[in-house]
């Protein structure tokens, strides 16, 4: 196990060296650069001083030499948009989504995994089916579309705040209080990052458990008279889990792609809004950090499925399966 | 799998009726129309970008600009209403006969809002700083006249000699370009060649100071700005009462235009920062209808969206198309052909005025309804295409000259602009009607702008904003040599003899001190201009606002920040 997870963490750090350089050059030759964002007329003196101020005057090998040796002594450079250090931005921006993206998949994991264990040992029935048309109108409802129908519901009926992590009132309040505030607007984001989760969860889960009651061990426990409560939960799940660890990992990788969109219309300052602004922005060394974290964040999310197959399937870990 | 679909179809009906039964149920807000001014509350604003610098002198985002006029004072101020001068940190001036020397008398009892007095030394040191070079300053450019400085004296501690090195057109109107600063916060980082990061937006906000209504109390990243009332803030109200009437001003930082109007219509926040969109007059109008929102027409906006043909020879010489391009008849035909009446009606939805040069009704000080116009007429530009040999000699319904050289063009604009896609399709319509044929390319902004430096392009759709509504301001667009002379960006010498007598009248103009001559030297600049069309004009925009009724006192301007710039005098009912 030790060396498994030594192996994917020097997998993780390849990852992210080649993520945030591709990042990094990918937005250097793209067309037009950081100083463009002084708009179209500025003075020829600033459009130098800005791209000089970036290490947009030098070659592109140069400048990858340059933000690599200061990568490594954790120097990220600076932002254009934030006129700040990008580590102090990325730090801040992760913890951020981090927490919506804990919340979210808590969110589906709890209603997504229950609804599939349900829909999947049933057969027939008006509730299942309900459930099942749930789950396919929230997988076909792409983040965007969702944040967007929660927000006009949020500002329509102002059951919930329409966007932002705090609200106004949070400048002057106790901690306790700021922590209630940040619970208050989780509901809309995290809504908007889990439901569509959470129906893949639902639907695999379903999908799962239908495929491991037909095993012969199942069959032979029913022939044994266990009851079909603990027949599904204790023998079927525990076996169906495999295909649901599997995708967990899958399910950050989606997590981070969907706060790029539930980030930015909800004001959830996050790395997914962070980064989306970067690259509009052509911000180069702010769209070279944010890949860098997402890389690994993508390669820890990997490490924690593989974690989780391995605890929850004994045959993985005897090396039955793999 | 039918039932399946079934039961998606009805959950999605059961959503769209519980959001429709949400939206029926939320309760209108009264409108607050008449009532007094009230001392104290919050006012909530938005804002799409991030705050990089608090320094107005070495940063013109938008940000800044809205931080400055909430925070700083300048010596003067041109009324965003109005356009008029008006006295503002200098009470009272006098002007030399010549023009070049205006002797200025500061208010007494000023103070910075860490309670140190405000002097003539403060002003000496923002023109200092303002010419640095190691500032790196973007008003520099405001603040010269024919390349010179301004000078400036201080005989004592409340009086200030200006003196110009020519007369100016614009007068004492350059010094609203001038932010006044804290010479005892930012002295040692002049000295030092620091000026221009020593108030970027990382720094504590107690270290901000300022002689304007409102001071930052807090920057939060990617959320919002908060300020609090300025308790020294020297302005007055009219009955005597002491500004600014609010407590706070939070701007929000919500990045899309789409959340900013939901939130605005919720009531999460008051006011915007900007103009409504076309397509969001009707949503807007109807929550004006239930009482949440208060909608104002600004009037006609001051800059309108131009098309033009990249027409510099250095780059276009081997283009066969440039032998018809450079012709004002070929831009002429153009410009016949299109429709502005139909264009205004089909691209901003009604919500605009025709226009034929680049001054709209918005800017009503330099406006001229008498500039040359080139009313619809199809058949007249077919005569002026075949004036210069372009005719469709092959019948596939583009016009070609005699070598057999199509007038085929690719239009570039940005893309997600939804008034821009409109006009480019109107425009791309008009001109196949006389035989142009144009295709449209939508492409992201950064591109564009890098295209634009280069000429890498046949054709720009394209809104560039006037830096200043004063000609005389806004001369790097109307000289031959300008960085903003969008068509032929930075000539080294007039390209054409229309362009050299522009930039002869545009000169004249500047230094001239005489209101009515200046008038009439631009009058005639203008009728240059659309004689020749470099750029081809069709609608201005009229400018619509929307804010949430409990915010009173806003005098609304046609220049960004439409409210905030006479943050003093707003306040709200309620907290």
């Amino acid at each position: 196990m030790t060396r498994f997870l030594f192996r994917r963490l020097l997998f993780a750090l390849v990852l992210v060296v080649a993520v945030s350089s591709a990042a990094l050059l990918l937005t250097r030759l793209s067309p037009g650069d950081v100083a463009t964002q002084l708009g179209p007329f500025a003075p020829s003196a600033e459009v130098v001083r800005e791209r000089a101020r970036f290490d947009l005057d030098r070659s592109v090998a140069s400048q990858w030499v340059l933000w690599v040796s200061r990568a490594a002594r954790f120097e990220f450079g600076q932002s254009f948009l934030y006129n700040r250090p990008v580590g102090g931005l990325i730090r801040q921006a992760t913890a951020n989504t981090a927490l919506l993206a804990v919340i979210a998949l808590t969110l589906a994991t709890l209603t997504g995994i229950p609804l599939g264990i349900f829909t999947g040992s049933r057969r027939g029935g008006l509730l299942p089916r309900l459930v099942t048309g749930a789950s396919l109108v929230c997988l076909s409802m792409p983040p965007l579309l969702t944040s967007l129908l929660l927000v006009f519901v949020a500002a329509r009926t102002g059951w919930l705040p329409t966007g932002g992590m705090t609200s106004v009132a949070a400048v002057d309040v106790t901690w306790s209080r700021w922590v209630a505030d940040v619970a208050w607007h989780l509901p809309l984001p995290a809504l908007a990052l889990a439901l569509p989760i959470a129906a893949t969860f639902e639907r695999l889960q379903s999908q799962a458990i239908a495929d491991v009651v037909r095993q012969p061990f199942i069959l032979s426990a029913v022939a044994r008279g266990v009851p079909h409560r603990r027949l599904v939960v204790r023998h079927a799940w525990r076996a169906s889990l495999r295909s649901i660890c599997a995708v967990y990992g899958l399910a950050i990788g989606t997590l981070l792609s969907g706060s790029f969109v539930v980030e930015y219309i909800a004001a959830w300052p996050g790395l997914g809004r962070l980064m989306y602004e970067a690259l509009r922005a052509r911000d180069i060394y702010l769209v070279a950090g944010c890949a860098a974290m997402g890389g690994m964040v993508l390669t820890l999310g990997g490490v924690l499925a593989d974690v989780l197959l391995v605890a929850a399937d004994p045959r993985v870990r005897e090396g039955v399966v793999r | 799998m039918r039932i399946s679909r079934f039961l998606g179809i009805l959950v999605t009906a059961g959503l769209m009726a519980a959001g429709y039964a949400a939206w029926r149920s939320a309760v209108p807000s009264r409108p607050a129309s008449g009532l007094a001014p009230q001392r104290g509350g919050q006012l909530v604003g938005s804002t799409r970008s991030e705050l990089r610098s608090y320094n107005r002198l070495v940063s013109r985002e938008q940000n800044t600009e809205i931080l400055s006029l909430l925070t700083q004072g300048r010596l003067v101020r041109i009324n965003r209403s109005t356009f008029e001068l008006e006295p503002w940190l200098a009470e009272s001036w006098e002007a030399s006969a010549d023009g070049r020397t205006y002797t200025m008398h500061l208010r007494k009892g000023v103070f910075w809002s860490d309670g140190v007095p405000f002097t003539s030394d403060d002003v000496l040191f923002s023109l200092k700083a303002s010419y640095d070079p190691r500032a790196g300053s973007v008003v520099v450019s405001q603040l010269t006249i024919g390349g010179q400085p301004i000078t400036a004296t201080a005989p004592d501690s409340s009086t200030v000699v200006f003196t110009y090195p020519a007369a100016s057109g614009p007068g004492l109107r350059l010094l609203d370009n001038l932010t006044i600063l804290p010479k005892h916060k930012l002295e040692a980082a002049l000295a030092n060649g620091m000026f221009r990061s020593a108030w970027d937006s990382s720094v504590a906000p107690a270290d901000i100071v300022g002689t304007g209504p409102f001071v930052v109390r807090e920057y939060q990243p990617g959320q919002r700005i908060v300020l609090d009332r300025n308790p020294r803030y020297w302005r007055k109200a009219p009955n005597g009462d002491a500004l600014p009437y609010l407590d706070r001003i939070v701007l929000e930082i919500v990045p899309d235009q789409n959340a900013e109007l939901l939130r605005l219509q919720s009531g999460a926040i008051d006011l915007t920062q900007s103009e409504l969109r076309p397509e969001d007059y009707v949503a807007a109008r109807r929550s004006e209808e239930q009482g949440d929102l208060s909608l104002l027409e600004l009037g006609v906006g001051t800059d309108a969206d131009a098309f033009w043909f990249c027409q510099k020879p250095e780059v276009k010489r081997n283009d066969p198309r440039f032998a018809f391009v450079q012709k004002p008849e070929f831009r002429q035909a153009i410009s016949y052909a299109v429709d502005r009446e139909q264009f205004a009606e089909e691209v901003f939805l009604g919500a605009a005025v025709p226009i034929w040069g680049p001054i709209t009704p918005g800017n009503r000080p330099w406006f001229w309804s008498e500039v040359p116009r080139y009313r619809h007429d199809e058949d007249r530009a077919r005569a002026l295409l075949k004036s210069i040999g372009l005719e469709d000699r092959n019948g596939n319904g583009v016009v070609e000259d005699a070598r057999g050289t199509e007038a085929r063009f690719t239009i570039v604009t940005q893309r997600g602009i939804g008034w821009y896609e409109h006009g480019t399709a109107f425009l791309r319509e008009s001109a196949a009607r006389i035989g142009i044929a144009f295709d449209v390319a939508p492409i992201e902004n950064g591109a564009l702008i890098q295209r634009l430096l280069s000429c890498d392009y046949d054709a720009m759709y394209f809104r560039p904003l006037a830096t200043d509504l004063d000609p005389a301001g806004n001369l790097d667009m109307w000289l031959s040599s300008g960085s903003g002379h969008f068509w032929n960006l930075e000539e080294k010498t007039p390209a054409t003899e229309w362009e050299r007598r522009i930039d002869t009248l545009m000169l004249e103009q500047a230094s001239t001190i005489d209101p009515d001559r200046r008038k009439a030297i631009f009058n005639e600049a203008q009728t240059v201009f659309a004689e020749n069309l470099p750029v081809l004009y069709f609608a201005a925009p009229r400018l619509y606002y929307a804010h949430r009724t409990r915010v009173l006192g806003i005098v609304p301007s046609v220049l960004r920040p439409p409210a905030l710039w006479n943050a003093d005098m707003l306040s709200v009912t309620g907290p």
